[in-house]
């Protein structure tokens, strides 16, 4: 599989509101004081490919997402697009990116403008990158994406509130697919809506990744959806990586403690009797400038190593990437 | 005795029309220190059954007919005085924000003494300590710092946990918990069900917990009502219910969940969506998105059934079992 995108060191961080010194101070002091939200994330995604991002709230997972489509602008890092870094473009620049990816938010109460019918939320992305589109083509294409979401020809003319939510979120998922894009980036699409509900969109995302060979990139707290629908899962916490690994390898073979947790505390219906890994203390705020591994103070095979260091991502043998001081004494996992 | 008793509970929706019913023939009964989950989708009526218990429903929403009894003691007749004397401290109730129920202008400590000394005679040195002791029972590290702190200086895991602790203070003997760990991380929601597992033991409280998510379910209670567009339509042991659900419905929630599919296949939907209470389905509501549904099952409301596993409302199960009775005749 071709490689999509390849971000290399990526890191992120936003000054703090409401500091008085701001304007005296350098744009490094500034940082230094801010919210870590990415530490130097290193991931690539390939073409056709499901990437789930797993992570805590607060873990930088959208940041990651934002700063893909580039809403966010990184302090540090590259992406790579192809074979273009497209982090730091300019928006006509950006264009032509815009077209190729598109993204899919958490919450479709919120990213559909409620004064636009749903033919108007589509004819907008459709006549800014479809521009050779006629009228009627544009009438016809948009027709055409609502019913590939599921939706009649008599939704156009009705308003974001007529829908339920997860028939908003198909209006979402048909304005991303409108465009033509190859790479959906999804933050969290799911969050708002009932497990049946859930289903629905689940399987038509998946159905539209075998029409359209789509990539997905696709952000979740949710294991269980992740277990079923992702080929490679990258597991963050405090804004670095600490897992990547192929789903099958994460699920049976979990590494870095931080999974071993999260994937224990899973609310599953086939693990009832096994009592979840208990995480001591609490999460550390983001405003914390952590010296060692982030997941330090809540690992419970730390050492002092682990809070003065930070761990270097391992490539292990069966194609895992883990970020931990103790699978690489051999302490865990060997 | 039963701790509480709900009877025929109908709850309506005041409209200039007609009022549209919300909740429609809710019976059930919960036994002193008994954990009891109600489950169902968006829309169902779940947490509008717990409004409808502690006498809370959003206006103009009223209850209809039927009966709500604590210790044989009728609660829908009782005037907002003798409420008071109920509220936090027989019922209690736990909301899924704990951002909106805790008070962000008041420290932690004054909202649990306010909670203790509201409806007891404590003075305020005693109820400080209890306040700080119940702190530390919840497992938060550090409790007299914490005391003095303000909601918005916590973590979300926090704050539920503060919550618990506040409404352990006044030792009531029924918690309503509606959607407790939904805003929480699946680490920290772990750790509240077994918090609140553990507390409803030590106390001997017993709790409603109210859901969307068989798992958590699953974790935390002995019972389970599965609710569909306001009416009940299968309860029974959890474990038995998640094992071999008999209602369709009960059957399609399980099935919704990504575990039930291999990796990569589609998911089992249930098609369609949950009716709103003002174009309820004639017969049984949930047969527009039935598979197994009958012209019967539009016509006919379903009565409960009672199978080795639990009670389930459902015309399907009503002829099983009167063709297994026919032989014997």
């Amino acid at each position: 599989m071709p490689e999509l995108i390849r971000i290399k060191n990526l890191s992120k961080a936003f000054p703090v509101r409401g500091d008085w010194f701001k304007p005296w101070r350098s744009k490094k002091q500034q940082l230094k004081q801010g919210v870590h939200a990415l530490n130097g994330i290193d991931i690539s995604l390939q073409q056709g490919e499901t990437l789930c991002i797993v992570g805590e709230t607060g873990c930088g997972k959208s940041t990651l997402a934002r700063v893909l489509v580039g809403l966010e602008t990184p302090d540090q890092g590259e992406v790579w697009y192809g074979g273009e870094e497209i982090s730091r473009l300019n928006d006509r620049q950006r264009m032509k990116f815009r077209k190729r990816m598109q993204m899919v938010f958490q919450n479709p109460y919120a990213s559909l403008n409620p004064r636009m019918t749903v033919y108007q939320i589509l004819q907008e992305a459709v006549a800014l990158h479809h521009p050779e589109l006629n009228h009627e083509g544009q009438d016809q294409h948009i027709r055409q994406q609502l019913e590939s979401v599921g939706l009649d020809q008599t939704a156009e003319d009705r308003f974001p509130h007529e829908f339920s939510g997860g028939q908003r979120q198909r209006i979402s998922l048909a304005r991303a697919l409108s465009v033509g894009p190859e790479l959906i980036i999804a933050d969290e699409p799911l969050a708002a809506l009932d497990v049946s509900v859930q289903a629905q969109v689940l399987n038509l995302m998946m159905d539209k990744q075998a029409e359209h060979n789509l990539t997905y990139l696709f952000i979740t707290h949710d294991l269980s959806v992740v277990e079923h629908f992702a080929s490679r899962v990258a597991v963050m916490y405090l804004g670095r990586i600490c897992e990547i690994a192929d789903r099958a390898t994460l699920f049976s073979a979990p590494k870095h403690p931080y999974t071993q947790a999260l994937l224990a505390s899973m609310p599953r219906l086939d693990n009832l009797d096994e009592t979840p890994i208990p995480l001591q203390g609490e999460v550390p705020t983001v405003y914390e400038d952590i010296e060692g591994c982030s997941f330090c103070r809540r690992c419970p095979h730390a050492t002092q190593r682990c809070f003065e260091q930070i761990p270097v991502a391992l490539n292990l043998e069966d194609g895992s990437q883990v970020a931990c001081h103790a699978i690489e004494e051999g302490r865990v996992w060997k | 005795m039963s701790l509480l008793t709900v009877r025929n509970l109908n709850v309506n929706f005041a409209q200039r029309q007609q009022p549209i019913a919300a909740l429609l023939d809710i019976n059930f009964s919960i036994e002193p220190g008994e954990r009891l989950a109600i489950v169902g989708e968006s829309g169902a009526g779940k947490s509008l059954l717990g409004a409808a218990i502690t006498q809370l429903l959003p206006k103009p929403g009223y209850i209809a007919s039927g009966s709500v009894t604590l210790r044989g003691k009728e609660l829908t007749q009782m005037s907002a005085k003798q409420w008071q004397e109920v509220r936090g401290q027989r019922i209690a109730m736990i909301f899924q924000d704990p951002m909106m129920t805790l008070n962000p202008v008041l420290s932690i400590g004054a909202q649990m003494v306010e909670a203790i000394r509201s409806h007891t005679r404590i003075g305020y040195k005693d109820a400080r300590k209890m306040a700080i002791d119940k702190l530390a029972q919840v497992r938060i590290a550090s409790p007299s710092q914490r005391f003095e702190q303000y909601p918005h200086e916590l973590s979300g895991g926090m704050r539920q946990r503060v919550i618990i602790a506040i409404v352990l203070l006044l030792r009531p003997e029924l918690i309503i918990a509606d959607e407790p760990t939904t805003a929480l991380d699946v680490t920290i929601q772990a750790e509240i069900l077994q918090l609140l597992k553990e507390v409803c033991e030590s106390h001997g409280v017993a709790l409603i917990f109210i859901s969307h998510d068989f798992g958590v379910v699953a974790r935390i209670s002995e019972r389970t009502l599965v609710m569909y567009a306001g009416k009940i339509v299968e309860q029974g042991a959890t474990l038995e219910i998640i094992n071999d659900p008999q209602h369709p419905y009960t059957q399609g929630l399980l099935n919704a969940l990504p575990q039930m599919a291999l990796p990569g296949q589609r998911l089992n939907q249930i098609t369609g969506n949950m009716p709103s209470p003002n174009e309820r389905p004639s017969g049984c509501a949930f047969h527009p998105r039935c598979r197994y549904a009958t012209e019967r099952c539009a016509q006919e409301t379903p009565n409960f059934i009672n199978t080795d596993v639990s009670i389930a409302a459902c015309i399907l199960l009503e002829e099983l079992v009167s063709h297994e009775e026919e032989p014997d005749a």
